[in-house]
């Protein structure tokens, strides 16, 4: 206790009745009966991203201006932000529980920025130290073999990468258009995979050249080579001349620039490859007609890409199904049947059913087969386990072969993107306890985003830092007090008649101040950003501010659990429990 | 500068002029004006005030209560219902010593519902240990809220000034308005004792035994009766910079006058008219205008009323159970002095009724031709 005054008579009192002591002795603390304490949760879009990164983080770079600090942070879990920003469906923002608000932050917006930022600045990957830990082989450089590459690079793993096409980048290279991902900003990314030292050999076909058995120098492999083969129609007349495949258009168009094809183009399918390869068509100057056999609501492609795809004056004719397709001189005669919607299918789509008798023709210059994709198989060594039109693996991507790994569209019917990185970053980590003699699957538990599947490789690399509660933080439980509605920022769009005429990107990146706008919107779920609401509502002063590590602490000493700051904070960033005595 | 100005707008010019750091209001009609005025140059950028809005005048004068203890200079305005939910806080800032000043426009409490004007709602609020001053007129509204930021910081007490509604909170008079940097050599910037701050662990209004919570009352008391010395240097400082004063009291019409009007606020300006008329009659008769009314300036009245046989006092107010307060008040004052004239206790204009000049003309023919009041409470423009 302070010292004591005594007073005996009104002359010698204050005017007011005040403590010039402290009450420090008085230690409040021991009134509570419960406890709060800061602990970052899961947010839900790091938890939706099958690339594991850190979304919450970045963007927290991002309104402190600091996009080479967010750069590095999405470089952690992933080699392609600039891809990724650009490419990705972007699951995590369906799951922004801005959505529930207003509108979803642009993550995928913010992500293309901050890598389009950095690039500017020529930043340049270094190269991982000596030490080398062990050689693996990656056989495809799409986004899974040069994901599961760069983080055994960074794992100091010697990392050889062998792809049949005369170019690195798989699918990325081949399949996506240049008007979605430009091939600069793989380029980059890719050269900034080799500045690790990863060696890419191309034009190396695996099962040609080298069998995957031969490949006795290496300690681990990891395949990757996707689902490049187009899947038949079974029809008649498909095999035909004129007649090409969805894939081999983008691959033609990709890596040589131009493709010989008639003037009216049919592209049969209604996937995301179907939009592709339509618009690329467009972009030849020729006319597209996609028939596609449900309807519109069954399409499987991007509900973003058909609208684009129309803008750009892409037909598609829904409910027809082509049965035979006939030569007649240069012309490709369509013989089609109109369907209806019958029962659901397994898919959970209503399973088109023909008329009968609805028989018409159609009549094109080329018709292309864009519908759907299967893996190559042929290549692979024996004793390798598939079901149902994909390589089984493990959770970590083991397959039944001895140290080998696989990952990406081969042993995933979710064939997106970062859904192939994050497999590739999974079997990185798994290859890397494999050589170690360790248990990867108690290892990838340890190391989930929220409560899986993804996996953060940087919790692998520092256990312990960063915690973050595996709960997934909900709408109800921020506090929107502290929200105003804003509007989310749009990256600006070419017009239809623009795009067309010359391959350019549809869309532009933000500009910096829409960037921090729209980085201020994220309520930065479960994770502190030193809003200091906390600081501000404490009754008792017991909050103070740390350091840079962590920001605050509560001082328990006084803190009297009233809870008033876990209620205050207005993204779930302090926990409360019971006061244990 | 002279300009036309409401009541309301003196009211905002004088918590301009006083540079004041924080405002919290809620508002309520009548005072509603006065917040916006204020509320609007804050926003604008052109007063530089820290504005707090607030969801009830209990948070009003609460926020007040710690921006104060802070050290800065505080104003609020409130009325009625407003003042009446901000009792609590009332008591809580003259018991913390603190020099707010707030402006209470006179309106009645409901039901039923009313807005007009009624002393009962300020003067409900006598015992809460703040000064209160009522004003006559628009000048007199903006110079009493400069003189009151002057006593309250002398003094460590809060100050209510009080006007009445819509009489001279939305009517329009010429007001002179003083410069600012004239303003500012008669009110230094506020300096307290002790106030809150980050560098030292004071703890404020602690818990205060039966041992000590008694002198502290004894003190506030003795603060109170520094009051009429310290406010009248400071009027007569104020009557030296900008030629006008107003004392405690003003005594007005006959030197020697046989009966006595009493009032306060508005009604005063409205008696000068009557009286003056009745002294040319050639009746012994004179007004006191009442401007404060905490601490009770009886030592003035006595004064004031030395020779007078009879006293009228009229009061826009009601104690219900005992009469007018300021009747009351004045009978309890008197009680213990060697002249003890007749108290005729005159209650008219409640919820706003019009106190005329013939009202008031009545009430001195009353007390002119009785001896004493016929009842302690006379009633005045009552229909029966």
């Amino acid at each position: 206790m302070g010292k004591q005054i005594l007073i005996t008579r009104a002359t010698e009192m204050p005017d007011i009745p005040i403590s010039l002591g402290n009450m420090e002795w008085n230690k409040t603390g021991t009134w509570r009966a419960q406890r709060p304490f800061y602990e970052d949760k899961t947010p839900p879009c790091n938890a939706a991203c099958p690339a594991g990164n850190d979304i919450v983080a970045f963007i927290q770079k991002i309104t402190q201006g600091d996009f080479e600090e967010a750069w590095n942070l999405i470089k952690e879990e992933n080699p392609f932000p600039g891809v990724c920003g650009r490419v990705c469906f972007h699951p995590c923002e369906s799951k922004c529980n801005r959505g529930s608000y207003d509108e979803p932050v642009a993550i995928h917006a913010l992500e293309r920025f901050v890598a389009d930022f950095v690039s500017r600045l020529a930043k340049k990957t270094e190269k991982v130290s000596a030490e080398q830990r062990g050689k693996v082989a990656i056989i495809g450089s799409g986004p899974a073999g040069l994901s599961c590459a760069y983080h055994l690079a960074k794992l100091r793993y010697s990392v050889t990468v062998f792809e049949s096409f005369s170019l690195a980048g798989g699918v990325l290279r081949t399949g996506i258009p240049s008007y979605r991902l430009p091939k600069d900003v793989l380029d980059e990314e890719i050269s900034s995979i080799e500045a690790l030292g990863v060696e890419i050999h191309t034009g190396v076909v695996i099962g040609e050249e080298i069998r995957i058995e031969e490949l006795k120098d290496y300690q681990a492999i990891f395949i990757g080579t996707g689902a490049h083969q187009s899947r038949v129609l079974n029809i008649p007349g498909e095999k035909g001349r004129g007649v090409f495949s969805g894939l081999d258009l983008l691959e033609k168009v990709n890596l040589d620039g131009k493709v010989k094809i008639g003037e009216n183009v049919a592209i049969i399918g209604g996937g995301n490859t179907a939009i592709d390869v339509a618009r690329s068509v467009i972009r030849l100057g020729k006319k597209a007609t996609i028939l596609y056999r449900r309807s519109k609501e069954e399409m499987p492609a991007f509900e973003g890409e058909i609208v684009e795809a129309l803008e750009e004056g892409v037909r598609i004719r829904y409910l027809v199904n082509p049965i035979r397709i006939q030569q007649k001189e240069s012309l490709k005669r369509l013989e089609c049947l109109r369907m209806v919607l019958g029962e659901k299918d397994e898919s959970g789509r209503r399973k088109p059913v023909p008329i009968p008798n609805s028989n018409f023709f159609v009549e094109m210059d080329s018709v292309i087969i864009a519908a759907g994709e299967e893996i190559e198989t042929s290549f692979l060594p024996r004793g390798i386990g598939k079901k149902e039109g994909i390589v089984l693996t493990q959770m970590d991507g083991k397959t039944t072969a001895e140290g080998i790994f696989a990952g990406g569209d081969l042993t995933s019917n979710q064939r997106t993107v970062a859904h192939a990185i994050g497999s590739g970053k999974k079997a990185a980590m798994a290859i890397d306890c494999y050589l170690k003699g360790n248990d990867s699957e108690g290892a990838i538990r340890q190391i989930l985003v929220g409560n899986g599947p993804s996996i953060s490789i940087f919790k692998y690399l520092h256990p312990g830092e960063r915690p973050r509660n595996s709960h997934l933080v909900t709408f109800e439980e921020l506090n929107m007090d502290y929200f105003e509605p804003s509007r989310r920022e749009k990256e600006p769009k070419r017009s239809p008649k623009e795009r067309i005429k010359k391959i350019v990107e549809v869309t532009s990146t933000l500009t910096e101040n829409a960037v921090l706008r729209e980085a201020e919107r994220c309520f930065s779920c479960g994770t502190c950003n030193e809003c200091e609401n906390c600081y501000i509502f404490c009754p008792d002063a017991s909050i103070s501010k740390k350091g840079k590590e962590i920001s605050h602490q509560v001082d328990y000493d006084f803190c009297k659990g009233c809870g008033i700051c876990f209620v205050e904070c207005p993204r779930r960033a302090i926990s409360l429990e019971e006061e244990a005595r | 500068m002279k300009k036309v100005i409401t009541g309301n707008q003196a009211v905002a010019y004088g918590a301009i002029l006083s540079r004041v750091d924080v405002i919290s209001a809620y508002p309520i009609t009548p005072q509603t004006t006065i917040v916006e005025e204020l509320s609007e140059l804050v926003a604008s950028g052109r007063l530089n005030t820290k504005f707090l809005k607030v969801e009830s005048e209990h948070s009003a004068m609460a926020a007040l209560i710690g921006a104060s203890t802070g050290g800065v200079r505080c104003f609020t305005a409130t009325s009625s219902h407003g003042l009446a939910y901000m009792h609590e806080m009332l008591h809580w800032a003259s018991g913390a010593r603190l020099p707010i000043v707030m402006v209470n426009v006179n309106r009645a409490l409901g039901p039923g519902w009313n807005i007009w004007s009624d002393q009962t709602d300020s003067l409900s609020q006598r015992d809460t240990g703040w000064i209160q001053l009522y004003c006559e007129n628009n000048q007199e509204v903006l110079d009493t809220i400069l003189q009151a930021y002057r006593i309250a910081e002398s003094v460590k007490l809060p100050v209510m000034v009080v006007l009445d509604a819509f009489v001279l909170s939305h009517t329009s008079e010429a007001v002179e308005i003083p410069a600012m940097e004239e303003v500012d050599k008669f009110l230094p910037p506020c300096c307290l004792e002790y106030t809150i701050g980050t560098q030292e662990s004071v703890a404020f209004s602690v818990i205060t035994t039966p041992e000590y919570f008694f002198e502290f009352r004894y003190k506030i008391q003795k603060a109170m009766e520094q009051v009429p010395g310290i406010a009248k240097n400071v009027d007569d400082e104020f009557r030296s910079w900008f030629g006008r004063g107003y004392g405690a009291i003003e005594r007005y019409g006959k030197e020697e006058a046989e009966v006595l009007l009493m009032t306060s606020g508005t009604v005063t300006s409205t008696s000068r008219i009557v009286i003056q008329k009745l002294v040319q009659k050639g009746y012994g008769v004179a007004g006191i205008k009442i401007k404060r009314f905490r601490p009770f300036p009886s030592e003035e009245i006595r004064e004031a009323m030395k020779g007078a046989k009879k006293l009228a006092v009229i009061d826009r107010n009601l104690s219900v159970g005992i009469g007018g307060i300021f009747a009351q008040e004045l009978r309890a004052s008197l009680y213990s002095g060697e002249e003890r004239p007749q108290v005729f206790g005159f209650v008219s204009g409640l919820g706003g009724r019009d106190i005329t000049p013939e009202l008031i003309e009545e009430a001195i023919q009353y007390t002119w031709e009785h001896r004493q009041p016929e009842e302690d409470i006379l009633w005045l423009g009552l229909r029966k």
